[in-house]
């Protein structure tokens, strides 16, 4: 009979010891604080995102030569650490995504608590921008410009590592650009990205079709094709109005 | 430093610093290869040429590419089309009197010597290049009277 009692009991089936309470029983319901160590980490990472950003776009300088030059950029190991910059760059507005999909993800504000968590993040910055951007960067990028010539030499086109080289040597300069166009809301990765295209359409391919219009002229006198060169030139300067062909074709 | 200077500054070096400068080495080239008796010297004397021109080519570019708004879909096919007129109609009336004095210089000239010269290639060229848009009509002409088929 009263094992019948004990299971009748609606806190459970297994009956509950003498001086027992839940927590609901008790009214201690509140939410529950995080770790102090827990909530550095994620400043941490946050902080560190832009150095993050910053590497990322190393990378994609290195890969600009790697993949092969302009032609490949698209598509490539450069476009992925394009879009992992942009992805860094964006990644405290991106996270307020969680809170329309329902999950509380407040950012924690204020400054790093934990003293070794806090140097590890000034340490990495610090490495980041004196070391790699600094220094490490004009290094890469004077290779390059030997490359250029040892490409020449063994009958390579120069353009991607000079393209490279640039780009290297840009490279703050870049991620100023990509900070100007993050809009700081839920959509700031696809604004970054649609800046970065309107970038490339409207000011660095009419700059590229005065290359392509020489290069025609010297594939011209040395009898090698150029009209290729020529309708290269015309579509560089009119490539948001391919864009908006390719839209009209698939509507 | 940014990647945009960066291409600007080369762009602007190549078109008008480098070009400009090679374009003394094609017209050596053009003359050592005429010294030669080579026929084909025109890659090297209009490149040459071209070289001196880079600039005013591009600019030729934005002129043909800005014809319609730029969110145009039809801003491609109208700068292939003003591309099109203007070598059909300013570039090759141009090269046919061009032609036409390379005809007269070789029949008056040559043909002196050796009268299987071909002069009269000259001015069919020439007539050709005046008739560009002519024959394309007349092309276009045979194109559209066939699409009947043979019966």
């Amino acid at each position: 009979m009263a094992g019948n009692q004990e299971r009748s009991d609606p806190s459970g089936c297994l009956p509950n010891p003498a001086g027992f309470t839940t927590i609901s029983q008790s009214g201690n319901n509140k939410a529950m604080t995080p770790p102090q160590l827990l909530t550095d980490i994620i400043r941490v990472l946050l902080q560190l995102a832009p150095a993050g950003a910053v590497v990322s776009l190393v990378l994609a300088g290195l890969s600009l030569r790697r993949d092969g030059g302009p032609a490949a950029a698209i598509g490539g190991s450069f476009t992925k650490w394009m879009f992992w910059a942009a992805l860094l760059s964006t990644a405290g507005p991106l996270l307020s995504w969680f809170s329309s999909f329902g999950i509380p993800t407040s950012v924690p504000s204020g400054g790093i608590g934990t003293s070794w968590l806090s140097s590890i993040q000034s340490d990495v910055s610090n490495f980041v921008t004196n070391f790699v951007v600094n220094r490490l960067v004009t290094t890469l990028a004077a290779y390059f410009v030997v490359r250029v010539i040892l490409d020449a030499a063994s009958g390579h086109s120069a353009l991607p590592s000079i393209l490279a080289a640039m780009f290297l040597l840009g490279t703050q300069a870049t991620y100023t650009l990509i900070q100007s166009l993050n809009s700081g809301t839920q959509f700031a990765t696809a604004d970054v990205l649609d800046g970065l295209w309107n970038y490339l359409a409207g000011t660095l391919m009419p700059i590229a079709a005065g290359l392509a219009i020489s290069g025609a002229v010297i594939n011209f006198a040395t009898r090698r094709p150029a009209m290729r060169l020529v309708g290269v030139a015309l579509a560089m300067l009119c490539v948001s109005g391919i864009w908006k062909l390719v839209l009209a074709m698939e509507a | 430093m940014t990647f945009t200077n960066g291409l600007l500054h080369m762009t602007n070096w190549v078109g008008n610093v480098i070009l400009p400068t090679l374009a003394g080495l094609f017209f050596a080239w053009a003359i050592w290869r005429f010294a030669q008796s080579e026929s084909q010297i025109g890659f090297q004397l209009y490149g040459g040429l071209l070289c001196l021109m880079t600039s005013g080519l591009l600019r030729a570019m934005e002129t043909f590419a800005s014809q319609r708004p730029w969110n145009d879909p039809d801003v491609y096919w109208i700068a292939l089309v003003t591309l099109v007129d203007w070598v059909g109609n300013v570039l090759m009336p141009i090269y046919a009197a061009v032609q036409v004095v390379a005809g007269a210089l070789r029949m008056g000239l040559v043909t002196r010597i050796h009268h299987a010269e071909g002069w009269l290639k000259h001015f069919a060229a020439a007539g050709l290049c005046l008739l560009l848009s002519g024959v394309l009509r007349l092309a276009e002409f045979f194109v559209v009277n066939g699409t009947g088929g043979v019966t």
